[in-house]
């Protein structure tokens, strides 16, 4: 076949106006909505004390020892973080593209719930978990018969690294574990007929072919880790571990000082770039590595021979469920619980659910607007979803016919929002929310074009590889059978995506029910999410409806997630 | 000549590296094969035809009507892929309907076609299958009826049997033949497959980095290739200088032939198949020819590869390399070798001299 000559590829479409009509919109809307805010942060931190262009500001900021203070713990914790969870997900991805066991599917399976779960239900299992009054003290104390909690590690330094390992290893695991899989196993077997022993195989051949995957995972945590907010704000428990982004939030909304908020979201903005380009540029190497494996050629998975390699595999995927489900099962555990004494004893009931669904009166006020918040959630999401499933498939549907250099830009491009952390993209909107003052519905729209630019990145990641996957003969043949070029996409190229499309949707459906970064930074009182509600009934130390509520959204993130993966097994072969 | 089918009268298309020219006319009815190496043009051909690319230069017309700047979805040119593009969301059934759909053509009528073409290609009752659940051999012939359930002006076939074991190809290669009879389509059939294309077709076009080197009947491309690519294209052959021929020639005087020489240069060339090659291990015997014929004597045998009903024996004669076909294994290392000078074909510079 004559590909990949000029316009021999998809020249054909090109000359079709269709794909440039059908996307334009897109590219135009997602550009305003991202850089709309992007310039009010930039025109905020270049005005000076006397309302006029200056750099005294940036000047004053990059001065300051405490900037650096900031930056530097924030690079730290985030370093920290990505090793140890690239650390803890290594010998698992071995496992899992090695080896054949029972619990092998739950495991690939809980490594996808860090892109669903919401950062928010991650401090609150932690806390419910590990706190000092939690299930693991609790049962240690049991054990050991003493009054205090043996383990104190909430509002420490520990606490941030562990929450970040308990989110961000799962990442690690699947993507070096699906990139493992692939790698075909004949390198390795070329190298023991020359004499390597496994060590030396895995050491001179194997890990230099996972460097790429190994460095885009750890790139993606390291972004994840360096723009963590809610883990940070509360776990970090106070001005002593403060990074980049709760200072961001922290300056414009309590000392009110939005000026420096928007100085320091450029610091915020210059190293996220750098990260997301660090983390295209290990993706492109590994996509280049993948290129020269001819398919079919996968890794033959193998039972565990030693007796020892039987026991221990399942019980080690026994024991990565507990680590990731427990604090979550802990939550609902917690729900159903209202303490009936001081010592901490207590009993089975329905009581905070009958609150949240308005059955029973409400004593404190954080909760009372439980019920609403689920409502404006629900509504959130759908649009969000909604929105941002028709603007990943448009810009997914021009991506794919690009090839080269310009498909590069044309994906950076795409990935931009990525590259601006949430918390950045609600500062800009809450700029923009108060050039209009006092309308509640603005707002609501507001945070929901928020989530719009923070969820449309991950439902294009979603779509444009499948896009990309459907052979360009399809499209050829369905010309050739007299479908015009939107006949095509509609009827045989839009088909194919359903279900990346509907996997995209739920993905942003699940980002948007649990977004708090950008919410926070947005909201006032009157604007409430499931999220935002949850943040004050830990702030109050009403865990229990917290718990209640996180109930709900671990709920809506299950189905979503069991769409994702049913999605996932049915695709054609 | 009956009425034109296809007519590609100067047409090319410029890449950076590489050009291809197409300048032929394919009668209505006919089976055209376009053969060449990977690269030489024969997909490009194709997706020129069907308007998969713009044609930038020259004109294309079928049946008569101009069809260069029509669109691909316009010009009912079915075409069967390589990799069959059977599209996976599809049932079978409703993959052969896919065109009928398109043209709002009402479902009884729908259904009453989709098995009248089940049936045409052999696969009566597979209506309901996916995709998925077919062989090879399957895919191969429901993406036929695919590009048929159009009733096309035309049929093109791009390496269709290339991914199918070589049983299989030889199996659908008849059936090909005998569809194509059975509805008198016009279709260009790609392959590089020489033996495939020298029993399913009509006439064949011998296509090289993007040029057509000869289009004729397969009779007439295998005995008498117009070049010399052609021709080592097209199966074995041995070629020798045209230097060779006055000491070699075996001429009997009563002969009805006689042999004309040219004066030799360096650039002349004779060829001949290896078929028309006589080998004889036994030297008390005579020599099994009697017409005029060039004779190698003493040519050793370097390598003899059993084919299972004939041998191909590969021999060298004075630094010269030539290959000839035996019923037999020679009994001795060296052997005679003949070849009647009317089964010579002559060379001047790659081209064939009449």
């Amino acid at each position: 076949m004559r590909q990949g000559k000029g316009s021999g590829t998809y020249g054909i479409l090109d000359m079709s106006r269709f794909y440039h009509a059908l996307s334009t919109p897109a590219v135009v809307l997602l550009t305003f909505l991202f850089l709309i805010p992007l310039s009010i942060i930039l025109s905020k931190a270049f005005v000076g004390i006397d309302r006029g262009f200056s750099l005294e500001r940036l000047a004053l900021l990059v001065t300051d020892a405490y900037t650096w203070r900031i930056l530097r713990f924030t690079l730290v914790q985030a370093l920290v973080s990505t090793v140890v969870s690239v650390a803890l997900g290594l010998p698992g991805a071995y496992v899992l593209a090695t080896y054949r066991f029972p619990g092998k599917r739950i495991i690939k399976a809980i490594c996808t719930i860090p892109f669903v779960l919401p950062s928010i239900l991650v401090v609150l299992g932690f806390v419910i978990f590990y706190g000092n009054n939690g299930i693991v003290n609790n049962l240690l104390r049991m054990i050991s018969g003493s009054e205090e909690p043996p383990l104190r590690i909430l509002y420490t330094f520990g606490a941030v690294i562990l929450a970040h390992a308990f989110y961000n290893f799962p990442i690690a695991l699947g993507l070096i574990s699906s990139f493992w899989e692939q790698l075909p196993s004949r390198y390795g077997q070329a190298a023991m007929t020359m004499g390597a022993k496994r060590f030396t195989v895995f050491r001179t051949v194997t890990l230099p072919r996972l460097v790429p995957a190994i460095l885009s995972a750890s790139t993606l945590i390291f972004l994840f880790c360096f723009s963590s907010f809610a883990i940070i704000l509360v776990l970090g428990g106070g001005p002593r571990f403060t990074t980049l982004e709760v200072e961001i939030y922290r300056r414009a909304r309590m000392t009110m000082d939005v000026e420096g908020a928007a100085a320091l979201s450029l610091l915020s903005i210059a190293v996220t770039l750098l990260l997301v380009a660090l983390h295209l540029w290990a993706q492109r190497a590994m996509a280049h590595q993948e290129e020269m494996e001819s398919p079919g050629q996968r890794r033959l998975e193998r039972r565990p021979e030693s007796r020892m390699a039987r026991i221990v595999l399942p019980l080690y995927a026994l024991t990565t469920a507990l680590f990731v489900l427990g604090p979550l099962f802990g939550i609902i555990y917690r729900s159903v619980q209202v303490p009936v004494s001081r010592s901490g004893d207590s009993e089975f009931s329905l009581r905070w659910y009958r609150q949240l669904f308005g059955l029973e009166e409400v004593a404190g006020s954080a909760f009372s607007v439980a019920g609403s918040a689920i409502i404006l959630s629900l509504i959130i999401a759908a649009v969000t979803a909604c929105l941002s499933l028709l603007f990943a498939t448009m810009l997914a549907a021009r991506l794919r016919t690009r090839s080269g250099s310009k498909e590069l830009t044309m994906e950076l491009f795409a990935m931009l929002p990525m590259a601006v952390s949430s918390v950045v993209v609600g500062l800009g909107y809450y700029l923009v929310s108060n050039i209009f003052p006092g309308s509640r519905s603005l707002r609501t729209a507001l945070v929901v074009l928020a989530h719009v630019v923070i969820a449309s990145p991950f439902v294009l990641r979603s779509i444009l590889p499948e896009f990309r996957k459907i052979p360009f003969s399809y499209t050829q043949a369905s010309l050739t059978l007299g479908a015009t070029v939107s006949q095509t996409f509609r009827k045989v190229e839009l088909p194919l995506l359903r279900s990346a499309m509907a996997t995209g949707a739920a993905f942003s459906f699940a980002i948007s029910m649990g977004e708090i970064n950008a919410t926070l930074v947005l909201s006032d009182s009157n604007l409430v999410t499931i999220p935002i509600v949850m943040y004050r009934l830990i702030g109050s130390y009403n865990f229990a409806g917290a718990c209640a509520l996180g109930t709900v959204l671990i709920a809506v993130c299950a189905v979503v997630f069991a769409i994702t993966e049913s999605i996932h097994r049915s695709r054609y072969v | 000549m009956s009425e034109a089918g296809l007519v590609c009268s100067h047409v090319r298309v410029t890449y950076p590296e590489f050009t291809l020219t197409l300048d032929l006319s394919i009668e209505q009815g006919e089976l055209v094969s376009i053969i060449g190496p990977s690269g030489c043009g024969k997909s490009t051909s194709l997706q020129l035809i069907t308007g998969l690319i713009p044609c930038e230069e020259g004109s294309i017309s079928l049946n008569g009507k101009d069809i260069t700047h029509m669109p691909v979805w316009e010009r009912n040119i079915g075409m069967v892929f390589q990799d069959y593009a059977l599209f996976p969301h599809l049932n079978v059934a409703q993959n052969i309907a896919y065109s009928l759909k398109l043209k709002k053509i009402r479902k009884n009528e729908r259904t009453a076609r989709v098995s009248r073409l089940l049936e045409l290609v052999g696969l009566e009752g597979y209506g309901k299958r996916k995709i998925s659940q077919l062989s090879g051999g399957e895919r191969q012939r429901i993406a036929l009826a695919r590009a048929l359930a159009a009733e096309p002006q035309m049929l093109l076939l791009d390496e269709p049997l290339s991914a199918l074991d070589a049983k299989m190809r030889k199996r659908l290669r008849q059936q090909i033949r005998k569809i194509h009879e059975a509805t008198g389509i016009t279709t260009i059939y790609v392959t590089h497959d020489q033996e495939e294309a020298l029993t399913i077709s009509d006439r064949i076009v011998v296509m090289q980095e993007g040029r057509m080197e000869q289009f004729a009947t397969p009779e007439e491309i295998y005995t008498h290739p117009s070049t010399l690519y052609a021709a080592k294209f097209m199966g074995e052959g041995t070629l020798l200088p045209h230097a060779l021929i006055p000491q070699t020639l075996v001429s009997i005087d009563k002969g009805p032939e006689t042999v004309v020489f040219r004066s030799s240069g360096e650039s002349r060339q004779i060829f001949f198949r290896p078929e028309r090659v006589i080998v004889h291990d036994n030297l008390a015997l005579a020599f099994p020819e009697f017409l005029p014929h060039l004779r190698f004597n003493k040519a050793r045998i370097i390598n003899c590869e059993y084919q299972g009903g004939r041998y191909l024996l590969e021999c060298d004669w004075n630094g010269h390399s030539i290959l000839a076909y035996s019923r037999f294994r020679p009994k001795h290392e060296k052997v005679v070798l003949g070849v009647r000078v009317s089964d010579l074909i002559e060379y001047v510079d790659g081209i064939v001299v009449n």
